[in-house]
C-alpha cells in the first residue's frame, strides 16, 4: 500500500505538463474565446492537434501494432489528467474510447483512413447514441439503417451530438433489425462520414456549451463504413463506457480550479482589511472541498490502477462517477461562492474573477450528473453489484 | 503507487476477522454490557495469543512487528464487530507512541506486556474542550526525581484496570509525556458514561508525582509524541469507522432486501436502495482517505493533511450512514433487541473523539490560507 506516484510516474505527469504549455498557444486561447470554437474546431486547434499527433501524443494508450505505446492505464490516467488540466479540447471520445474499438473492428481499408488520420491528429469523430427518446435507455433508439445491396440506406435523427460540426466522422449507432422489441440486439454501428449526402446539423445552445442535432436523409453508406458484426453494436457501445467516464472525472481539472481561487483569495483585499482567504466562511469552503478533492484523486487513481490489475469492479465504476459528478457540482458552487456577486460576471466581462472560468464551469457541469449515465442508474447498480440488494423498478 | 495489500497484512486481517468473529456473537456482547467493566478480556487474550496485539511492535519486544497499517486493519475489524476492546487507547495511542518515542528500557518494560494481552497500558489525550494533547491544560512540575502533575482529562478508556496511563502536560513552556499510575497518591478517577453505554473516567491529577522512569519524552520529542499519537490516534478511529459504516450499511442492505411492505421489499423502491447506494459511496471514499492516512503514516511520510482529511471524512460518513440505516429500519433499528444500535453510538462516539469534522475543517481551513499567504508573499 503506497499511494503515491512513483519518480516515474511524476516526471511523466511533469512532462505532459510542460508539454501541453506549448500546446495552449496565445493564438488558441484567443480562439478560444468564440464560443463556438471553445470546444475545438478552429484552425488553431487542429494545427495543435495535428502537432500533438506529429509529436507522438496521441495514441499512448493504443497497441504497438496501431502506433501506440501500450502506456499503463495509470499512466494513460497522468496524461489525460494534464491534458484536461491545460484546457486544450483534446478530443477523448475519439481517441481513447471510439478509435480502439474501430482498430479492433474495422474493415481494413477504414481501419487505415481513420485510425490512421487519428494518429496524426488530423481527425475526430463524433458520438451518435442518443436520440430525442433514447437517452438513458438507449436500447430503443429508432434511426434505422437499411441493407441496400452493398450499401446502407440510413434515416433518423440524432441528439447531443456535441463536436459534430467540425467532426470527420460520425460514430453511428443504428437499428438494423427493423423489430424495435429486440432493443439492444438488433443495433449495429457505423462511421458516417460528415461530408457525405443526407447528413446535416442544426446546433443546440445549451446551459453550457453548443452541440448539435444531427439529421440523416436517405444517406447511402457502403458497407466497408459498418463496424462490426451487424446486429453486434451494443457490445461495442457498453465496452467503451467505462473509459469514457475515465476521462470525464480527472483531479488536475477542478484541482487547478481550486488552486486558482486560493491564489485569488490570497492576493484579494477583504473590504474590511485583510485578504479574503483570511474570512473563517471562506476557509470553511476551501477546506471543504479541498477535502472532496483528495477523493477525487484517490478514486482515479484507484481506478486507474484497478484497470492495470484486471476488469473494473461494476459497483467501483459507478461509485467514481456519482461521487466525482455530484462533489464536481457541489465543488463549483462552494468556489462561486466565495467570489459572491463577482462570481456572476461572464467570461471576459470587465471584473470577471479568474476570466469567468468558474462560472462557465458550473455551467458545463451541469450535464455531469445525468450524462455518461445517469447518476439513477449508477445507485441502481451500486445498490445490485456492491451490496446484493434486488433490482429495483 | 500501489493499493496492494500484501499477503501478511491480508491474513493477519483474516485471522481477526475469524476471532472477532467468535467472540463477538449478540449473547457475549450483551452480557459484556452488563459488566461494571465493557472488556471482554477473553477476547483480548486471544488476540494477544495470535499475535494480533503486536502488529505494531516490533519483534524484539515480542511484536509481529507488521506496522501501522496493519494495525489500522485490526481496528476496522474491531469496529465491524462492535468489539468491546481498546484497540485505539491501548494499541494506538499508547503502545504506538511508546514503541516510537518511548526510552529502552520503557520498551523493555511495557511492550512485550501489553502485546501478549497481559498488561493494559491506556491513553488519556483530551480534555475538555481540547483535542490536541500536543497543548494541554495539565500542567507538570520539574522535582526530584521526576515530575509532579496536575490537571484533567477525560473520558479515559479502562483507567482503573491500566498499570499505566499515557498524558501529556506542560511543565512551564515545555510539554512532557509521561506515564501516570492511576493508583498513586493524587489521582482520582471519576466515572463517566459515554455515548456507548460504557463506562469510561475523568481522571483528575492533583500534584501526582511521576518518576523519571515513567516519563516517556520532554521538549521537542514530546511534542514530536503528541503529534505522532494524534494523527495515529484520529487514523484508527477512521479504521474502525469503515468497519462500522460497511457492517451497519451491509445490515441495511440484508434488511431491507428482507423487509416487506406493499407486497414487496423495501429494497426494490429506488427512494430506499439510493438511501443504501449512497451509504456505499460514502464508506468507499472513508476507506480511500483512510488508506491514504495510514500508509502514509505506516511509512513515517509527512502525513498531518491526509489524516485531517480522513478524520473530517470520518465524522461526516459515520453520521451519514449511522442516521441513513436507521432511517431506512424504521422501528426495527432503534429497539436493542436488534443489533444496529450498537454501530450507531459506536459512529457517534468515533465522530466526537479526537476532533470533530467541523473543527477539523476550520484547522484545515486555516492552513490552506496560511499556505496561501506565504506564497501570496
Amino acid at each position: 500500500m503506497n499511494i503515491e506516484l512513483t519518480a516515474q510516474q511524476k516526471a511523466l505527469q511533469l512532462e505532459v505538463r510542460e508539454y501541453m504549455k506549448t500546446i495552449m498557444t496565445p493564438e488558441l486561447l484567443e480562439e478560444m474565446k468564440d464560443p463556438e470554437l471553445k470546444e475545438g474546431g478552429g484552425p488553431e486547434f487542429r494545427k495543435q492537434y495535428a502537432r500533438m499527433g506529429a509529436d507522438g501524443w496521441i495514441g499512448l494508450s493504443w497497441s504497438k501494432e496501431l502506433g501506440g505505446k501500450e502506456l499503463s492505464h495509470i499512466e494513460q490516467y497522468i496524461f489525460t489528467d494534464e491534458v484536461v488540466r491545460s484546457g486544450f479540447a483534446y478530443p477523448f471520445l475519439t481517441t481513447e474510447a471510439v478509435t480502439p474499438v474501430i482498430a479492433a473492428n474495422a474493415n481494413p481499408e477504414v481501419r487505415e483512413e481513420v485510425v490512421g488520420g487519428v494518429r496524426q491528429g488530423k481527425v475526430t469523430i463524433a458520438i451518435g447514441y442518443s436520440e430525442p427518446n433514447a437517452g438513458t435507455d438507449l436500447a430503443s433508439l429508432t434511426t434505422r439503417a437499411e441493407r441496400d445491396g452493398d450499401d446502407w440506406i440510413i434515416n433518423g435523427q440524432k441528439m447531443w451530438t456535441s463536436l459534430g460540426n467540425f467532426a470527420d466522422y460520425v460514430w453511428l449507432a443504428a437499428r438494423t433489425d427493423p423489430d424495435v422489441s429486440k432493443k439492444h440486439k438488433g443495433l449495429t454501428m457505423f462511421l458516417v462520414p460528415t461530408g457525405i449526402e443526407g447528413f446535416s446539423l442544426t446546433p443546440v445552445h445549451t446551459l453550457g456549451v453548443r452541440t448539435n442535432a444531427t439529421y440523416y436523409s436517405d444517406i447511402r453508406l457502403p458497407d466497408k463504413y459498418r463496424v462490426g458484426e451487424v446486429n453486434g453494436g451494443w457490445k461495442l457501445i457498453t465496452g467503451q463506457l467505462n473509459i469514457e467516464r475515465l476521462s470525464l472525472f480527472t483531479h488536475g481539472q477542478v484541482d487547478s480550479l481550486y488552486q486558482e481561487v486560493c491564489e485569488w483569495a490570497a492576493r484579494t483585499d477583504a473590504p474590511g482589511g485583510g485578504k479574503i482567504i483570511e474570512m473563517p466562511w471562506v476557509q470553511h469552503n476551501l477546506a471543504r472541498v479541498k477535502t472532496g478533492l483528495e477523493v477525487v484523486k484517490l478514486i482515479c487513481w484507484k481506478q486507474a490502477w484497478s484497470m492495470d490489475q484486471g476488469p473494473l469492479n461494476m459497483a467501483d465504476a459507478s461509485v467514481a462517477k456519482v461521487y466525482s459528478s455530484e462533489f464536481f457540482v457541489e465543488l463549483y458552487r462552494m468556489l462561486l461562492e466565495v467570489m459572491g456577486q463577482a462570481g456572476t460576471i461572464a467570461r471576459y466581462s470587465p471584473g470577471a474573477v479568474l476570466q469567468g472560468k468558474i462560472e462557465f464551469r458550473w455551467r458545463v457541469g451541469a450535464v455531469l450528473t445525468f450524462g455518461g449515465g445517469t447518476n439513477e442508474v449508477q445507485r441502481d447498480i451500486i445498490a445490485m453489484a456492491g451490496l446484493w440488494m434486488p433490482r429495483t423498478r | 503507487m500501489d493499493f496492494t495489500i500484501s499477503e501478511e497484512v491480508n491474513s493477519a486481517q483474516q485471522l481477526a476477522q475469524q476471532i472477532l468473529a467468535d467472540f463477538t456473537d449478540v449473547d457475549k456482547l450483551k452480557a459484556l454490557e452488563q459488566q461494571e467493566e465493557r472488556f471482554d478480556k477473553a477476547l483480548w487474550r486471544a488476540l494477544g495469543e495470535a499475535g494480533l496485539l503486536g502488529l505494531d511492535i516490533p519483534e524484539e519486544h515480542g511484536g509481529t512487528g507488521l506496522g501501522f497499517y496493519s494495525l489500522t486493519t485490526l481496528c476496522e475489524e474491531a469496529g465491524r464487530t462492535v468489539a468491546p476492546i481498546p484497540v485505539v487507547p491501548v494499541l494506538v495511542s499508547a503502545a504506538g507512541t511508546l514503541r516510537r518515542f518511548g526510552s529502552g528500557a520503557q520498551k523493555e518494560h511495557w511492550l512485550g506486556g501489553i502485546a501478549s494481552g497481559t498488561t493494559l497500558v491506556t491513553a488519556a489525550l483530551e480534555e475538555y474542550l481540547n483535542d490536541d494533547p500536543g497543548a494541554p491544560s495539565c500542567s507538570a512540575q520539574k522535582m526530584d526525581g521526576g515530575y509532579s502533575l496536575s490537571g484533567t482529562k477525560i473520558c479515559v478508556c479502562l483507567a482503573p484496570s491500566a498499570a499505566r496511563i499515557l498524558v501529556s502536560a506542560k511543565a512551564g513552556d515545555e510539554l512532557i509525556v509521561a506515564l501516570v499510575d492511576p493508583r498513586a497518591a493524587g489521582v482520582s478517577l471519576n466515572a463517566q458514561v459515554v455515548t456507548t453505554g460504557e463506562t469510561r473516567h475523568e481522571l483528575v491529577m492533583d500534584k501526582v508525582q511521576v518518576p523519571t522512569a515513567d516519563i516517556v519524552a520532554t521538549g521537542r520529542e514530546a511534542a514530536a509524541a503528541m503529534e505522532w499519537a494524534l494523527l495515529a490516534t484520529r487514523t484508527a478511529l477512521a479504521a474502525m469507522a469503515v468497519g462500522v459504516c460497511d457492517k451497519m450499511m451491509r445490515i441495511t442492505g440484508s434488511y431491507t432486501s428482507e423487509r416487506e411492505q406493499f407486497g414487496r421489499a423495501i429494497a426494490t423502491f429506488q427512494a430506499v436502495s439510493h438511501r443504501v447506494a449512497d451509504c456505499y459511496i460514502d464508506v468507499e471514499c472513508l476507506r480511500l482517505v483512510t488508506q491514504q492516512a495510514a500508509s502514509l503514516i505506516d511509512q513515517g511520510r509527512p502525513a498531518g493533511e491526509a489524516v485531517t482529511m480522513a478524520k473530517i471524512w470520518c465524522g461526516d460518513v459515520t453520521h451519514r450512514v449511522s442516521q441513513a440505516s436507521q432511517h431506512c429500519h424504521g422501528g426495527t433499528g432503534v429497539d436493542r433487541d436488534y443489533p444496529l444500535f450498537r454501530y450507531c453510538e459506536l459512529a457517534r462516539q468515533i465522530e466526537l473523539t479526537a476532533g470533530s469534522s467541523a473543527r477539523l475543517t476550520g484547522e484545515l481551513g486555516g492552513e490552506i490560507c496560511a499556505q496561501h499567504l506565504a506564497k501570496a508573499g
